[in-house]
């Protein structure tokens, strides 16, 4: 049997600063992991929920996204000859929504409006909901005579002056009133950072004719990619991408971002080791005596190096489960909901991250291996104590 | 479990620095029987120690034997001697060497953990240890909340609590007053006559000394002479 428990938690106590010291870094560490898988884990589900695979975004030729392109309607009309595309089975017509893409600057609720970020603005019509299943109205939808808007719900959620009833001011000098009529869902994908309004209405604001991209929805068991080659080819000169390859490209900046974190991780990670390693040494350099007491005793120096070991990683488990109430803490305090730039549409995208208990979970086990893998060497050191000298020492 | 007898033949220490060899023991031979009651004395240096950590199983002779009841402990490795260790004798230190973060009772209980026995018996036997050193109301202290004299009659609790054949002691009253000291031999007279128990003590204290049956007397890693104490003569006589 090992040394118990209350053994070594209490022993983890004896040194009260450097214990402290030691358990706030690895709080640190581990709030600041917690924080990025929770991103992480927030961006895959926004992305994932944006992937569908019969769903193609139209652009144009170089055209990397929906703010730098723009499509005429005699281009847009060259669509038509795609010929994997799926009909309404009302109407016959093909599932292509013509789309304008614009962008509006709000303030934004988590600092009370003291900064304003990009929200981006798309002129769709009712096609639009034919081909985006994923988008549902809440409540009235825009209506095709009246300047109206749909906000999404994290879009909502993040800038003011988007409540039902509220007038947005759209088009050059902002000399459109567009009033909040209702709210979409979006399962939690980037369209619900998004404001919709209707097409015309919104080109006449800007004072466009043509749109700046499409979407269109492939019929079931067409290949993406031959849609995409024969759009691509002279008859069309467009280019396409499927959904979730345009807003995995979109969310590069987002990946560099995340790449940075865990770079920082890693560093904060081999800082908290070698800072738990420090303080196990002193624990192990102040308690020779003991230590040869308990081999005197029968302990043998495994059990002496699993009992370091367990005290190494209780101590870093109490400071993971700190870093892990602040993170939750921080989170509570700022927000759920984080707003990142798109590489090149420059609006934002929403993302609600939540300390999830598998994330709390993940961390605590990412914690408990750095305890362990920062008490190898001084839990050798006290494994192979030197009983007889050690008995000896004043 | 009753005592157990030693015996040690032609022993040698040697240890070495910077290639020198410094002996500690150069042949000693010397025989205790089972249950007695055997003091250790002699100058710094005269390998008293090393005696006692060499019949403990804490370091192997260079040479010669050393038996301890049905063990020839020159013949096993570390992983033997601790297994054995745990099982066959209890140590007391001069400065208890308790954990400090633990209560008389949980360093009492210590060696039982290394046993197969349930909590409720590791609990009774505990019990016993303390109630047998006299400290069964100071279970649930903790070292610093007790005098050195309770300190050590814990550390004796902690000795015994597994009923080994041996007790070996080095110096247990070094650090202690007069009268605590008394109290400490007193205890381990006890512990010889009651429990049968084979005492092996190291003290420069000729007064400590007296409440064992046999001086042996090292110098230069020798036996130098043995006598018989006071009490033991006068029982004789």
């Amino acid at each position: 049997m090992a040394l118990p428990l209350s053994y070594h938690w209490r022993n983890l106590f004896v040194r009260k600063a450097t214990t402290a010291l030691t358990v706030l870094v690895i709080a640190a560490v581990v709030g600041t992991f917690a924080w990025v898988i929770g991103f992480v884990a927030a961006l895959n589900r926004a992305l994932s929920v944006a992937s569908d695979p019969r769903k193609i975004i139209v652009l144009q030729r170089g055209g990397t996204s929906e703010t730098n392109s723009a499509i005429s309607p005699e281009e847009f009309n060259r669509l038509t000859q795609l010929t994997d595309v799926e009909r309404d089975p009302d109407t016959g017509r093909e599932l292509i929504s013509p789309e304008m893409f614009w962008q509006t600057q709000l303030p934004r609720v988590r600092d009370g409006g003291a900064t304003r970020a990009n929200v981006a603005v798309r002129g769709v019509t009712e096609m639009a909901f034919l081909v985006h299943r994923n988008v549902r109205p809440q409540g009235a939808t825009i209506s095709t005579g009246l300047p109206e808007v749909i906000v999404g719900l994290s879009a909502a959620k993040q800038f003011s002056g988007l409540n039902i009833g509220d007038t947005l001011r759209l088009g050059f000098a902002e000399n459109r009133e567009f009033k909040v009529v209702g709210y979409f869902s979006a399962d939690g994908g980037p369209m619900e950072s998004e404001i919709w309004a209707y097409l015309p209405l919104l080109q006449s604001a800007y004072g466009r004719t043509g749109y700046s991209a499409a979407s269109l929805r492939l019929r079931e068991g067409a290949d993406p990619a031959a849609t995409i080659a024969q759009m691509a080819g002279a008859a069309i000169q467009l280019s396409g991408q499927t959904e979730g390859d345009y807003w995995r490209s979109q969310s590069s900046m987002v990946r560099i971002y995340q790449g940075v974190c865990y770079v920082l991780i890693g560093m904060m990670t081999l800082a908290a080791m070698f800072s738990i390693a420090n303080t196990m040494f002193a624990t192990v350099a102040g308690r020779t005596r003991e230590i040869a007491m308990l081999r005197t005793i029968g302990f043998s120096g495994g059990q002496v190096l699993r009992g370091f070991m367990l005290e190494s990683t209780l101590l870093a488990l109490l400071g993971g489960a700190l870093g892990c109430a602040a993170c939750w803490a921080w989170l509570q305090f700022v927000g759920h909901t984080k707003d990142m730039f798109g590489t090149s549409t420059f609006t934002a995208m929403a993302f609600d991250i939540r300390m999830t208990p598998v994330i709390v979970l993940i961390s605590l086990a990412m914690v408990a291996v750095v305890g362990v893998l920062g008490a190898v060497f001084p839990a050798r050191r006290a494994a192979q104590t030197q009983v007889i000298r050690a008995l000896r020492e004043e | 479990m009753s005592g157990a007898d030693i015996e040690l033949k032609d022993v040698r220490k040697a240890y070495y620095k910077d290639r020198l060899e410094i002996p500690v023991l150069d042949g000693l031979d010397l025989a205790i029987r089972s249950g007695e009651f055997v003091v250790l004395m002699g100058p710094s240096g005269s390998g008293k120690s090393t005696l006692l950590h060499l019949v403990g199983g804490l370091d192997s002779p260079t040479g010669g034997s050393v038996r301890v009841g049905e063990a020839r402990l020159e013949n096993m490795n570390e992983r033997e001697l601790t297994a054995w260790r745990s099982r066959h004798v209890g140590f007391i230190f001069q400065m208890y060497h308790l954990v400090p973060v633990l209560t008389a009772a949980q360093n009492v209980e210590l060696p039982l953990l290394l046993y197969r026995m349930s909590s409720g018996e590791r609990r009774q036997r505990v019990t016993t240890a303390l109630d047998v050193v006299g400290l069964s109301d100071r279970m649930h202290h903790r070292p610093n909340q007790l005098s050195g004299g309770q300190e050590q009659r814990v550390a004796i609790a902690r000795a015994i609590v597994t009923d080994p054949d041996v007790i070996l002691a080095d110096e247990p009253t070094g650090d202690l007053d007069a009268r605590t000291s008394e109290e400490i031999l007193n205890l381990m007279n006890l512990l010889n006559s009651e429990f049968k128990k084979t005492i092996l003590m190291v003290t420069h204290d000729p007064k400590a000394a007296q409440h064992g049956e046999r001086i042996v007397h090292l110098d230069k890693g020798v036996l130098h002479r043995e006598e018989l104490t006071a009490a033991r003569a006068g029982a004789r006589a």
